[in-house]
């Protein structure tokens, strides 16, 4: 334990127990579905390959390729080393009746033990914890992608990389408390070129003078200002500023509004200002702390929406404690679970 | 004090358009939107009208501020917010009672923001698959968002086809940015 001391004035340590979590789409992150299935032991293990070409052609499971057919069984004083899927409860007109004739078509069933209902995982896996839940029911198929599960556990960026994001949410840290002061919401956003780590814009929230200045708007202007466009006067702003973009070179692309930029903001982006990063083609959001009616992942994931024409990734909890400061006069929100 | 909820029922009960009102303002957000499509503007015609009076029209200035959130509806708030401070009247008094006609659904973006302004109803013509705020991708109308201003009634599909062909000619023709 910490001498008391030493927290008070906020140790270094302290100030990095920040972990960035991935908000992923409510499709990664449910719980693991189920469905339940007939299985039945094979007793005379010699007919396996014969039973599951067999069963294959009555009952190809659609829809469930990432369910393996046949599991080894998981007791060790299991009379029958091996269990297979026989049909869904779905695909028989009486499921009540779980014998062999009622299930299964005439043929030659030998080797196949009483019938037993199961639950399946109705979907592949798409994340590490669901593949690690789903096999617990039955085994499963899993195409891993390894940087969400590397991102899950919190470990997708290194020290240089972390020690880089601390200081870009510090800038959006210190124009929310400039907001603050001015008696406008303490939120504050940052607008960074990940290519150069070059900070684009800082801004923060203005909503005392125009309801819609939220951070994130007033960010995207400024973005729009440093690329010799913008609607909006800044200038009264000291804290609200913007790096002109670089003169390119021969044949370098100019920058489109925020496409490939990443945004640090202290707050959860509202609905409005979801959108308005959707409309801008932002490359990436990490935010510190969550909003009740949040907009990238507490009430909605505008990330994720299929329907929409640009989908982007989402960290939270970067400088988390620094950013719920700022806002704690509201309310906070709960942890969401990582799988929820 | 009036509680947020016998506030907004004295605001309806006191506060209603008449069909021929929408009509009528209808047409001319319709005339905008013609006047836009025939300059090779996004063919979105919008207005924010307060009693008889129009205080805020708009259409998009995406590609001449480079700032992707220039829709109409923004354009048209920022104007009723100028009005206000221009006559010195608060704003959300006249957002209670401010009506906003425009051809197509709004987007997310703005229906939040419209949320956000307190705006009553929204009279629109068609539906906006792509990007609507108000049924179509998702319905900030009606959800349940208590930080997020509060909600307002829709009256759809208003000319509806008229609306969509004017679409279907403005993105025949080239759009770099596809927006």
């Amino acid at each position: 334990m910490e001498p008391e001391t030493k927290r008070w004035k906020g140790s270094k340590c302290d100030d990095d127990s920040w972990v960035a979590f991935p908000v992923l789409s409510d499709e990664q992150s449910a719980d693991v579905e189920l469905v339940e299935a007939f299985a039945a032991p094979i007793v005379n293990r010699k007919a396996t390959s014969r039973l599951v070409r067999e069963l294959n052609g009555v009952y190809p499971l659609t829809g469930l390729q990432h369910v393996k057919r046949v599991r080894a069984c998981r007791a060790e004083d299991s009379p029958h080393p091996l269990e297979v899927l026989l049909c869904l409860l779905s695909d028989v007109p009486n499921p009540a009746d779980a014998s062999i004739p009622s299930l299964l078509p005439a043929g030659s069933w030998e080797g196949l033990g009483e019938p037993f209902v199961v639950k399946v995982p109705a979907r592949p896996p798409l994340t590490r914890p669901q593949f690690e839940l789903a096999s617990r029911r039955w085994p499963t198929t899993f195409h891993e992608d390894k940087q969400v599960t590397v991102a899950l556990r919190g470990e997708l960026f290194g020290p240089q990389q972390r020690a880089l994001m601390h200081t870009f949410m510090a800038s959006a840290v210190a124009a929310a408390r400039a907001a603050a002061q001015l008696g406008m919401e303490a939120v504050g956003a940052a607008v960074v070129d990940p290519e150069t780590q070059r900070v684009v814009t800082v801004g923060h929230d203005r909503r005392g003078e125009h309801p819609l200045q939220h951070a994130v708007m007033v960010c995207i202007d400024l973005v729009a200002r440093s690329q010799g466009g913008g609607c909006y006067r800044h200038d009264r702003y000291a804290a609200c500023r913007f790096a002109p973009t670089d003169p390119q070179p021969e044949g370098g692309a100019v920058p489109y509004i925020c496409s490939g930029y990443d945004l640090y903001v202290t707050r959860e982006p509202c609905v409005m200002c979801a959108m308005a990063l959707v409309h801008s083609r932002i490359g990436r959001v990490f935010y510190g702390a969550a909003a009740a009616d949040g907009a990238l992942g507490t009430r909605f994931k505008i990330h994720t929406q299929k329907d929409l024409n640009h989908r982007f990734q989402v960290y939270r909890g970067v400088l988390k404690r620094q950013c719920e400061d700022l806002s704690s006069r509201g309310r906070k929100t709960p942890e969401p679970p990582l799988l929820g | 004090m009036a509680t947020e909820e016998s506030r907004k029922a004295e605001l309806e009960a006191g506060f209603s358009v008449s069909d021929e009102e929408m009509k009528k303002w209808m047409s001319r957000a319709f005339e905008m939107a013609r006047e836009a499509l025939q300059s090779g503007e996004v063919p979105v015609g919008c207005l924010l009208v307060h009693g008889q009076e129009v205080v805020g029209k708009g259409r998009n200035e995406v590609n001449e501020t480079k700032n992707a959130t220039r829709h109409a509806e923004m354009v048209a708030l920022d104007q009723l917010l100028d009005w206000c401070r221009r006559g010195n009247l608060d704003v959300r008094g006249v957002c209670e009672r401010t009506v906003l006609y425009v051809t197509v659904e709004p987007c997310v973006m703005c229906a939040a923001a419209l949320r956000l302004m307190n705006v009553p109803l929204v009279v629109f013509g068609c539906s906006n698959e792509r990007f609507g705020g108000c049924g179509s991708v998702l319905d900030l109308s009606s959800a349940e968002l208590p930080d997020t201003g509060t909600t307002f009634r829709c009256v759809p599909g208003h000319r509806a086809d008229e609306a969509v062909e004017m679409l279907k000619t403005f993105y025949k023709q080239e759009n770099p940015n596809g927006e």
